[in-house]
């Protein structure tokens, strides 16, 4: 047996580290996983390699993050080498070591929005955008990355992250969110007015199973991935949709999972959520690794799995191709809509209140971005906390015009009032300043 | 007095210890198709008493090379799996037949045996005249049931069985089946080899245990190398590592080269320990559960053929015959150190001449050549090895506390041994930057290492208190547990069993036991603490019996 694809594999289970003993996110988390990978002996088959994680610094973390008051004070060891795993994944491939590669790692970060005041959805850092962020800042040539997220819950943070960012389209697909944690992920949540149509989002209804998803896969994921033509995918591979999930309500398989991978193949995998720990994950996780590789996976099956039994009923596919259709016609006539709504318009402002459910904390945001056609736009957050924080974070992007590096830099300079500190990442230059009032 | 025997492709190498002192040592060629009589040649060499013998220990190529050679005799595979890769692509040919029956990674069954597909099987391979079986079932180190009970329904029909989860209690399934495979394979030939050799030496009035080496550097007693003959395939290379720590009684870590003709094996030390494989050592392309000595093996050693190749000098991997200055044909890396005048046997005329061509070719003089070829053959050495140091630093790890402090390998001495390694010492020394030893009798490490090595056992043990169970597969242990059995229990469990193993195997004083892996975690299904997953691996410590105690 050989892989078609040579295929990389970071493992770091965490076994030292929970959020608390009875957590979801606890040491047994990846165990059973294990079990099952190195019984399939899925390692020593030719062209599979593991690779052992490293560290993200704290610079990579400040390319995504304002974290409140610093990075130190927001993470423990394990996010950096979760995010550091995801970091060795993006490397092997992107060196040429391997084709593609799988990063399993935990704790996951999808929750984790641009400003960190805390914990949120189990997530303190957001491992995929630092990965992305690396990758750009280390292989100028990758410009355009694609990440499609298959966690059954809306990666709002990775949403928020790169909302502004016409480079990097964020697709997820997710549990509606009318019925599920983070209750956000509607297709009019549709990106900025410099990046609009770059995030796509489809909420699908509770007990899709295989056919649901691999419709959407087939007739929105792959026609939109094919128009923007990535240099590079990434797949947020989070396995709750699996029928088995304790904490959501779909009906997704292990074989429709790896089927996913085929049809999508991805260059790099990351895992987020996915907390029926022996049930799906085990099997998920061996689906997904011989997806990658291009080997067989017909003979993987849950046990006692029934497929009639969680198969979707008509309605439900009916309503995926409906969704499915109304999408894509928006993605179609996206610069037409996007000239509706910003024609004329010379800042855009949003304001957001964002409760981070695992530490328990509100915050408060007013985001202003610069409408620029020149640029991915400079941007700004005003950001209090009910920590006590407020802070002032801007943005200036990859690639910023002359006119937006200016006013970035004078928001910096000039920012005074009630705020503990004013935060710079300026990508360009790869520089991450603080000026703490 | 101790014995140590060591068959090797081109020698037999015998050698006695007695009070401390190595008192007598024979070399004879290895006659190929007369294994027991070269063994019994090398004794009668050895010029002794052979009735104060009281400890034998052999290692032994015989098995490695009908592997090689393929010369085995043919197994049926019986295996169970249930779903994930299909089973059938570890098949090597139609012996092999899949039964239904499947076990989860907790040891849960979730789909029953098929005895009549087991007893279906059993009848084609008798009618093929088959007379050996290995039985595998997926997750059988969890919980061997199904292979018992094939085990139960097959016993009386084949003369040769083995069963997966006594290899090893190691998970890895496509191991498990080459391991299982391998191990009947080599039976027969194991059996004839073991009874003749111990017959042969009842007639020469040696009445001690015969111990057999293994591949990772410890004895096993003869009875047990009659049900795991595959452990003791492979044991040529830790013969020698296992006598350069008993030569030396080094504690620090340190490569030991061990330089042949054919062939350099690097092992490394660890604190005086040897490295094993993670997972098992490979035979004949297939990987195994089999536990040897991580070793890097060269093609570049003494009888190594020296070639011009577009301009430049290359060295191996081939041996085409010995050195020139001993008598053979083409130029080597021992005739570069006889022109350099740090090899002193043989003659050296015969040396510079092979390089002649060479020389000419280059336009250099033959010293300038054997300089090159020196320097060449060191660096190449050097590079082989950093590279290989540098795997075993990028191992993966799994927890935090490892990340941060990772235990990196670091030699600190080098130990040579082997036929040239006096006149590599100090090249060594230059080469690693690192102080570097050559020990008395490196010449016959092999036989020192054999007749000295320790009894090693290993033993995996999982304890899982919501299913009430804990498991040894190693030991066929299968106990029921009470729900706040703890880490600690499994642990003076284990101790318990393992002395008994070690005890039952042959070894009369008490063994160092290493837990090698501890870990436990906290089951919890709907935010409730339900049990505890222990694991743990236990072994005795490879290592050598002190010379002055032998």
């Amino acid at each position: 047996m050989k892989a078609l694809n040579r295929t990389g594999l970071i493992f770091f289970p965490a076994y030292d580290w929970e959020i608390s003993p009875t957590h979801p996110e606890r040491q047994e988390r990846l165990l059973y996983t294990q079990d099952q990978i190195m019984e399939e002996g899925l390692l020593d088959i030719e062209g599979i390699h593991e690779f052992k994680a490293g560290f993200a610094t704290e610079h990579d973390i400040q390319r995504v993050h304002f974290c409140v008051p610093d990075v130190a004070s927001r993470i423990t060891t394990s996010h950096n080498i979760s995010a550091g795993g995801c970091i060795e994944a993006a490397r092997h491939v992107l060196e040429g070591d391997v084709d593609k590669a799988f990063a399993l790692v935990r704790p996951p970060g999808h929750h984790s929005m641009r400003v960190v005041h805390g914990a949120r959805g189990f997530c303190n850092i957001n491992i995929e955008a630092i990965m992305v962020e690396w990758i750009r800042r280390n292989y100028p040539r990758i410009k355009k990355i694609a990440i499609v997220d298959t966690d059954c819950h809306h990666g709002d943070g990775s949403q928020d992250i790169f909302w502004h960012d016409p480079r990097v389209l964020y697709i997820s697909l997710h549990q509606d969110g009318r019925t599920l944690y983070p209750g956000s992920g509607f297709p009019r949540e549709f990106g900025g007015p410099n990046a609009f149509g770059m995030t796509v989002n489809v909420p699908l209804p509770p007990r899709t199973s295989d056919r649901g998803f691999l419709f959407v896969i087939e007739n929105l994921v792959l026609p939109i991935l094919k128009e923007f033509k990535p240099d590079l995918v990434v797949n947020s591979a989070g396995q709750d949709n699996h029928y088995s999930d304790p904490i959501t309500d779909m009906a997704f398989t292990a074989r429709g999972y790896a089927r996913l991978n085929e049809m999508l193949s991805p260059d790099i995998c990351v895992l987020e959520g996915g907390y029926s720990i022996e049930a799906a994950l085990p099997y998920v996780n061996t689906g997904i690794i011989l997806a990658l590789a291009g080997l067989d996976y017909s003979y993987l099956r849950e046990p006692g799995l029934d497929t009639e039994s969680i198969k979707e009923g008509q309605k439900i596919l009916d309503y995926i191709a409906r969704l499915t259709d109304n999408i894509l016609e928006k993605w179609y006539n996206k610069e037409k809509l996007r000239s509706e709504y910003y024609e004329g318009e010379a800042y855009v402002k949003r304001d957001k209140s964002i409760y981070y459910d695992t530490d328990g904390i509100s915050e408060s945001q007013t985001e202003e971005v610069r409408v620029c056609d020149k640029c991915p736009g400079v941007f700004k957050i005003d950001s209090q906390a009910s920590t006590g924080y407020r802070i002032l974070g801007i943005h200036i992007p990859w690639g910023a015009c002359q006119e937006c590096r200016e006013k970035g830099l004078e928001w910096f300079n000039e920012a005074k009032g009630p705020y503990y500190g004013v935060y710079l990442q300026d990508m360009d230059a790869d520089r991450y300043r603080v000026r703490l009032l | 007095m101790m014995l140590g025997i060591d068959v090797g492709g081109t020698h037999t190498d015998a050698i006695i210890i007695d009070g401390g002192e190595i008192t007598a040592s024979a070399k004879k060629v290895t006659r190929k198709q007369d294994l027991v009589g070269s063994i019994v040649d090398a004794v009668i060499g050895l010029g002794i008493d052979v009735a104060r013998v009281k400890r034998v220990v052999l290692s032994t190529t015989l098995a490695t090379n009908s592997i090689v050679e393929n010369t085995l005799a043919p197994v049926g595979m019986v295996v169970s799996a249930g779903p994930g890769i299909d089973p059938r692509e570890y098949f090597l040919n139609e012996d092999f037949y899949l039964v239904k029956g499947a076990i989860d990674h907790r040891g849960r069954e979730y789909q029953g045996l098929s005895d009549r597909e087991v007893v279906d099987a059993g009848r084609k391979l008798k009618a093929r005249s088959i007379e050996g079986i290995g039985i595998v079932s997926k997750f059988s180190v969890r919980n061997p049931m199904h292979e018992n009970r094939m085990h139960y329904l097959l016993a009386n029909e084949f003369k040769y069985i083995s069963m997966g989860h006594q290899m090893s209690g190691s998970l890895n399934f496509p191991r498990r089946i080459y391991t299982a495979y391998f191990n009947t394979a080599v039976m027969p030939l194991q059996h004839g080899f073991l009874k003749s050799v111990g017959d042969a030496f009842r007639d020469m009035g040696i009445n001690a245990d015969i111990l057999i080496l293994k591949a990772d550097g410890g004895t096993i007693t003869h009875d047990a190398a009659f049900r795991l003959p595959v452990e003791t395939i492979l044991s040529g290379p830790a013969a020698s590592i296992m006598g350069a720590i008993a030569l030396t009684g080094e504690r620090r870590t340190a490569l030991v080269l061990d330089i042949g003709g054919t062939t350099t094996d690097i092992g490394v030390l660890v604190k005086g320990v040897p490295l094993m494989q993670p997972q098992g050592v490979d035979m004949a392309g297939k990987k195994t559960l089999v536990r040897g000595l991580d070793l890097l093996s060269l093609g570049l050693a003494g009888d190594s053929t020296v070639v011009v190749e577009d301009g430049k000098i290359r060295i191996g991997p081939g041996r085409k015959g010995p050195p020139a200055c001993l008598g053979g044909t083409s130029p080597t890396p021992t005739d570069a150190l006889s022109v350099m005048g740090l090899f002193d046997k043989g003659e050296r005329r015969r040396a510079e001449e092979a390089f002649e061509s060479i020389a000419q070719v280059l336009d250099k003089g033959v010293e300038e050549v054997a300089r090159q070829v020196i320097k060449k053959f060191c660096q190449e050495l050097r590079s082989a090895v950093t590279e290989f140091i540098d795997v075993l630093n990028s191992r993966p790890v799994y927890t935090i506390h490892d990340m941060i402090y990772p235990e990196l390998i670091s030699p600190e001495t080098v130990i040579v041994v082997g036929g040239p390694a006096g006149s590599f010492c100090s090249l060594m020394e230059d080469t690693f930057g690192l102080e570097c030893k050559v020990p008395q009798y490196h010449e016959v490490a092999n036989a020192i290492g054999a007749c000295l090595a320790r009894t090693t056992a290993r033993i995996t043990l999982v304890a899982d208190t919501h299913l009430g169970k804990l498991i040894c597969p190693e030991l066929d242990i299968e106990k029921d547990i009470p729900g706040d059995y703890s880490p600690d229990d499994v642990k003076v469990f284990g101790m318990e069993r393992l002395d008994e193993l070690y005890r039952y195997l042959g070894m009369e004083d008490r063994p160092d036991i290493d837990v090698v892996e501890e870990q436990s975690f906290n089951m919890v299904r709907g935010f409730r603490t339900v049990g505890k997953n222990i694991r743990l691996r236990m072994q005795t410590r490879p290592g050598v019996l002190s010379l002055s105690r032998a």
